[in-house]
């Protein structure tokens, strides 16, 4: 004789299989959330209301609401001017130079040649290294009497004296915008070979069949369909560097006489040296709006590229 | 057989001479600092300050690594064991977060998702020195001012925006099939995800902790910001220390900063590929 097993039916789950796998779902997104809320949102909040203070940390005597009395000493200070002016200098001198020998060196990379992947680890180095080893390699490099810079350049013939590239207010801007340019090749090259490399072959050999040149080639395919990523990384990269101000605080520190003091670096200043977190705040409040404006306008030029395509 | 267009000389020399010479020049250029920088490194004092400039060291000497390592005004021994506990800690905590919330992600449908895609992606773009004074205020109100916990948590608001996306990523090119018939087999969601998902995802969780790791690795205003006892700086903070001590000591420093490259250098040549396709996927696809 044999037994029948018959099916019984399954007991009931408390709760119901879909909402047990929301509540996974979201039970997994907790520790990001928190991660986010604590070190990003309720931060940015704070800023914005330690803003409308005047919160100096060494006089707490003064602590109070002042409104948007940090906002009007900003609009009158010309240093914060200048440092705009100076953004947009760094940015857009450091973004286009770094484009140009990004996609150059990607094209180089591209090649096919013995020992191409330890020659491209090597030259992605300088992006992974950090800002202030950057900015003391440099330092060094620049030195007046013992950098290597002005004596190459000296035994080369290409100039007669010494030039103290950094604590010249002709010339620092330039020199720690190099600085970043060295720093920055990598990011593009990256970017724009794994844009290179998903471009299909059989569509450069047609054009060669059909008798296009190398210029012309590169004009009509390669930069058409690297557009999409060339938009992307110019992008983030523009905000990246408004944004980023250890190597300027490192290299020159703003100086001399604020010549390279950019926004964020004199936002900086504001809070670490001068503990003005008021005054810091208000700064970092515009310097976000300016990048939210300027996101959104990105996002709304990439759209319309999408669109087009 | 197609027909083969003969090349023209602008070809023929962009193929030839011009490539040799610039992947010289760019080599050149990418590496030419980090040479100079060993060089000198390994010169003594009389031959680093030398007048004409000596190139190349005469008698080459370890002494600068180990008066760097052992100086006790500037610990760069301590600098160093400082960057590598809060920068493994930020990994891994960093790696856990965002392997959770990547694969939630990338798997559940549910209410704000894009929304929170969105809040991820635009944290990336906010300057970090915003967060400088409200973060400062807010960790000595807990007292965590001069601790390795301000570090780690303050590392979090950058790492962890980045990571997820770059999970999120890494989950949806993992076709569903697998975990779906895993869990038909009667394992749970977890046991799925450990089981199946994880090993699948091993390359992408690599690359992401070694992107955590070398971002923090790299962090420097939380670290001068948070901490006001040398013994508690990191590498970044503690090799700026050293120049503000009276005199630059280029030897030394040159050393110093031989020393917090090679770490990073080694992790990112291990993993270059994956890394590398991990910060591009999104672009690419984009």
């Amino acid at each position: 004789m044999t037994t029948l097993t018959l099916a019984r039916p399954r007991t009931r789950p408390l709760i119901s299989w879909r909402v047990r796998k929301l509540l996974i779902g979201y039970s997994y997104l907790v520790p990001a959330a928190f991660c986010l809320l604590a070190t990003v949102v309720v931060p940015i909040i704070l800023a914005i209301r330690m803003s409308l203070y005047a919160d100096v940390l060494y006089k707490p005597q003064d602590y109070r609401f002042i409104g948007l009395g940090n906002y009007l000493r900003l609009i009158e200070d010309p240093v914060f001017w200048l440092s705009l002016r100076n953004s947009v200098v760094w940015v857009f001198g450091s973004v286009i130079l770094q484009f140009v020998f990004g996609f150059a060196a990607a094209l180089l990379l591209q090649q096919a040649f013995r020992g191409r992947a330890l020659v491209r680890t090597l030259t992605l180095l300088p992006w992974i290294i950090p800002g202030v080893v950057v900015g003391l390699i440099w330092e060094w490099l620049y030195q007046p009497n013992y950098g290597v810079i002005n004596d190459l350049l000296i035994r080369l013939g290409l100039m007669s004296e010494r030039i103290a590239w950094l604590s010249s207010p002709d010339l620092a801007m330039a020199a720690v915008v190099f600085t970043n340019v060295w720093r920055g090749i990598p990011f593009f090259a990256i970017m724009l070979l794994a844009g290179l490399q998903a471009v299909p072959d059989e569509l450069y050999e047609a054009a060669h069949v059909d008798g296009a040149g190398v210029f012309s080639r590169f004009w009509h395919i390669t930069l058409p369909l690297l557009r999409p990523i060339i938009v992307v990384a110019t992008a983030t990269r523009i905000i990246w560097t408004f944004n980023y101000a250890d190597l300027i605080f490192v290299m020159t520190g703003g100086g001399p006489a604020n010549a390279t003091q950019i926004t964020s670096s004199y936002t900086l200043l504001q809070a670490y040296s001068s503990l003005d977190f008021g005054y810091a705040a208000a700064l970092s409040v515009v310097l976000l709006v300016v990048m939210l404006a300027f996101t959104w306008a990105y996002l709304r030029v990439t759209k319309g590229v999408e669109e087009t395509e | 057989m197609k027909r083969r267009a003969r090349k023209d000389i602008a070809e023929r020399l962009l193929a030839g001479p011009v490539v040799w010479i610039g992947l010289v020049l760019l080599t050149a250029f990418a590496l030419g600092p980090f040479i100079w920088m060993l060089l000198t490194s390994l010169k003594d004092r009389q031959e680093l300050y030398a007048t004409p400039l000596q190139y190349l060291p005469v008698h080459p000497t370890f002494q600068n690594y180990v008066e760097a390592w052992t100086s006790p005004v500037t610990p760069f021994s301590r600098f160093f064991l400082n960057s590598l506990w809060v920068c493994s800690v930020t990994m891994v905590a960093t790696t856990v977060v965002s392997v959770l919330a990547g694969y939630a992600i990338a798997r559940f449908r549910f209410a704000g998702r894009d929304a929170l895609l969105l809040i991820f992606l635009a944290t990336q773009m906010f300057p970090s020195v915003l967060l400088i004074a409200p973060l400062l205020t807010q960790w000595r109100a807990l007292g965590l001012i001069d601790t390795y916990q301000a570090l780690i948590y303050s590392n979090f608001s950058f790492t962890v925006p980045f990571t997820v996306w770059m999970m999120v990523g890494y989950f949806s090119s993992i076709p569903r099939d697998l975990e779906e018939s895993a869990m038909i087999d009667g394992c749970n969601h977890f046991g799925a995800l450990c089981r199946i998902v994880l090993p699948l995802a091993a390359p992408g969780i690599a690359a992401t902790a070694i992107f955590a790791f070398v971002v923090s690795w790299s962090e420097l205003l939380f670290a001068i910001s948070f901490t006001t006892e040398t013994s508690m700086r990191t590498l970044s903070a503690g090799l700026l220390y050293m120049v503000g001590q009276y005199e630059v000591q280029w030897g030394q420093l040159s050393a110093g900063v031989i020393l917090s490259t090679v770490p990073v250098a080694v992790l990112f040549t291990f993993l270059q590929r994956h890394l590398i396709h991990g910060l591009t996927a999104g672009a690419v696809k984009g």
